[in-house]
């Protein structure tokens, strides 16, 4: 129930002359839902009551006792409200009920887990734009919960398997009374039995996508923001996966997700469905932006250091279109710094150089700036903008170093 | 006729198959705690699923509430039997001077070294290094700390699951074995145990102790226990610490004097 998981072992699943059948199905399209369906399946104050499902819960309680203490979490007590205050917002009839965690993973990511808590990935913070594009993933997760999806799809493996299990003995009993070898169908039942399951998830994922444009509409967000993250998330993949020479991963018939391709698509179609004609919407922007300026460094220093040159200049790109700043620059530098290919060091300098001009500039910005122009021998203004890093920042672990360079 | 010996012969394999597994590893210096010893109990892990007809386990809030009662008191008894002094922690919040997240910290640590052991020691994957050197593991300075300031001797880790076979799922496996008699046998398991206990020497942070069990059958109907019930639960209790073997060090000297 993530935004995006990792998906299984794809040749571990492979079965035979499964494959071939496999490939035979039609294609993974997955049908849209109309928000208009999409009505919460529970109220306020939601307790379970059926025995699976209380057995599913007090397991729980237990994940979300760890994921609480995890020390990966980051606990800056202001940014845990503003998204418990957002979770509040587009959580529908459980808005009260949800809580939320931040965990430090520079990733794209989001979960929810089936007692209604949410742990939001860093790197979900750094991507959105805007207010309403994280309102829009959270208003996904809150989809699962409101939908109740995992005991859902518990009870469809559940059924399923036990189906399966009773079939193939069946047909094993059956195949042994005439004398038929029934391995093969076997198999073959076995490998859609799985497939199914995935289809299953993946018609919960479109569930769950309605449901959050719906509910990021009735809040007065733009819904039309959730098929923005999607398009931003296609093109980073891109730019990531060219800069590898690779392709982009396609959807297959064993993800538990839809392609982000057909869900930027259907949320563009849902997102027209939602919007009131005449209403206002707000995307907060501004709002979105000084709540998460104390940890934005943070994030990017994150992102950088993850070695996707294409991925990181991609979303450098993609946030500056609201307007470049020191910060975007400064990391701009750091992404062809540590590529560091034939002439990146004289783009990392002009992107230094362009960084110190904005008020902004981090105190990083200036040391580098500094060692990139005594690098080309222009000694006197290098050594003057390392003077200025070590007025930004006396007690840098470097400190001594770079007052032994000044000299 | 061939074919029919050959089902014979699957079912007695199946009869055989299922059995109680246990097996333990010792510092080679151990001695089981004896006579005055303060034991901290962390709280146990216990739950409790209900395997579908699938094989899928379903965990169950009662039966897993019931069994972690029955495991505790259990505990409680067969320690107090060797003569120590047993607290058996509820919540991580109990102890006097030490904090939840200290606890919460020591029971990560824990889940780690014992997942190493686990796959060192029983998974086949050991190590040249620690060959031959019984258990050589260490939860290092928290755990002697977490002694220092409460003053208890020992800290016990535990696991245990109770997987208890659906009706589906014994009637799946008396196809399964009844299938053999026309020469299709496909036994599945049914109801089945794991535990595992681990013993650590709070005076130096070492694991000192460690126990996995394992029970289950093919055969349907077959149980090895049930710890929804007191006696089952003392029956696994029994089974996983009532055995304590001294170190191979400790052993050694014994035989010769």
């Amino acid at each position: 129930m993530c935004t995006r998981c990792s998906r299984l072992n794809r040749r571990s699943l492979l079965v035979g002359g499964g494959a071939l059948a496999a490939s035979m199905t039609t294609g993974i399209a997955q049908a849209r839902v109309r928000p208009a369906d999409m009505v919460p399946l529970i109220g306020p104050g939601f307790r379970p009551t059926d025995t699976d499902e209380k057995g599913l819960w007090q397991q729980m309680d237990r994940v979300e006792e760890e994921v609480s203490g995890s020390n990966l979490l980051i606990k800056d007590p202001e940014l845990v409200a503003y998204l418990q205050n957002i979770i509040g917002t587009v959580g529908g009839p459980a808005a009260r009920d949800m809580r939320i965690y931040l965990a430090h993973i520079p990733d794209f990511n989001a979960v929810m887990f089936p007692t209604g808590f949410a742990v939001v990935f860093s790197g979900l913070l750094l991507r959105m734009r805007n207010e309403a594009q994280l309102a829009g993933v959270i208003a996904h997760e809150s989809g699962h919960f409101l939908r109740r999806h995992m005991i859902r799809s518990w009870r469809d493996t559940k059924r399923k398997s036990d189906l399966f299990a009773i079939g193939a003995m069946a047909a094993g009993v059956v195949g042994a009374g005439a004398g038929v070898y029934m391995g093969d169908y076997v198999q073959l039942a076995q490998l859609g039995t799985i497939l199914s399951l995935f289809a299953y998830s993946r018609a919960m994922e479109a569930e769950a996508d309605a449901m959050g444009a719906r509910l990021i509409a009735e809040s007065g967000y733009p819904p039309i923001e959730m098929a923005n993250v999607w398009e931003q998330l296609i093109g980073e993949e891109e730019a990531s996966a060219r800069y590898r020479r690779k392709r982009r991963r396609r959807g297959t018939l064993f993800d538990t997700h839809p392609s982000p391709t057909s869900r930027m698509q259907d949320l563009r179609i849902t997102a027209s469905e939602v919007t009131v004609p005449g209403r206002a919407y707000d995307n907060g922007r501004s709002r979105y932006l000084s709540k998460i300026a104390p940890v934005r460094q943070m994030l990017l220093d994150d992102q950088v250091k993850l070695n996707d040159p294409g991925a990181s200049q991609y979303l450098l790109n993609t946030l500056a279109l609201d307007g470049w700043n020191g910060l975007l620059r400064y990391y701009e530098g750091e992404v062809w710094r540590l590529r560091n290919r034939a002439g990146d060091d004289t783009r990392a300098a002009q992107s230094y150089a362009v960084a110190v001009a904005y008020p902004d500039a981090p105190p990083e910005a200036w040391r580098w700036h500094g060692l990139s122009l005594i690098k080309e021998g222009r000694a006197p203004e290098g050594k003057a903008a390392l003077g200025r890093y070590l007025q930004m920042e006396p007690g840098a672990p470097d400190a001594p170093f770079i007052r032994q360079m000044v000299g | 006729m061939r074919k029919l010996g050959l089902a014979f012969a699957l079912v007695a394999g199946v009869a055989v198959s299922g059995c109680v597994q246990s097996r333990q590893y010792a510092d080679v210096q151990f001695t089981p705690p004896q006579g005055d010893y303060r034991l901290l109990i962390m709280r146990p892990d216990v739950v409790v699923n209900s395997l579908t007809t699938g094989g899928m386990s379903e965990p169950r809030a009662d039966w897993t509430e019931q069994a972690r009662g029955n495991i505790i008191k259990s505990l409680g008894n067969e320690q107090s039997g060797r003569g120590g002094k047993v607290l058996v922690l509820a919540r991580r919040n109990e102890l006097p001077n030490v904090s939840a997240e200290e606890i919460a910290d020591l029971e990560r640590l824990h889940y780690a070294v014992g997942n190493s052991i686990a796959l060192h020691k029983y998974s086949g994957a050991s190590l040249p290094t620690k060959h031959g050197k019984g258990l050589e593991y260490t939860l290092g300075e928290d755990a002697v700390s977490l002694g220092r300031r409460t003053g208890y001797d020992y800290a016990l880790f535990l696991y245990a699951q109770d997987n208890i076979a659906s009706s589906g799922r014994t009637a799946l496996q008396v196809l399964g074995v009844a299938g053999c008699i026309i020469g299709f046998c496909a036994p599945s398991g049914g109801s089945n145990q794991f535990a595992y206990a681990s013993l650590v020497d709070l005076r130096t942070g070492e694991v000192v102790w460690f126990n996995v069990l394992q029970t289950g059958s093919q055969l349907p109907g077959v149980k090895f226990g049930d710890i929804r019930t007191q006696p089952g639960a003392d029956q696994m209790v029994e089974r996983l610490l009532g055995r304590m073997k001294a170190g191979k060090e400790v052993r050694k000297a014994a035989e010769k004097r």
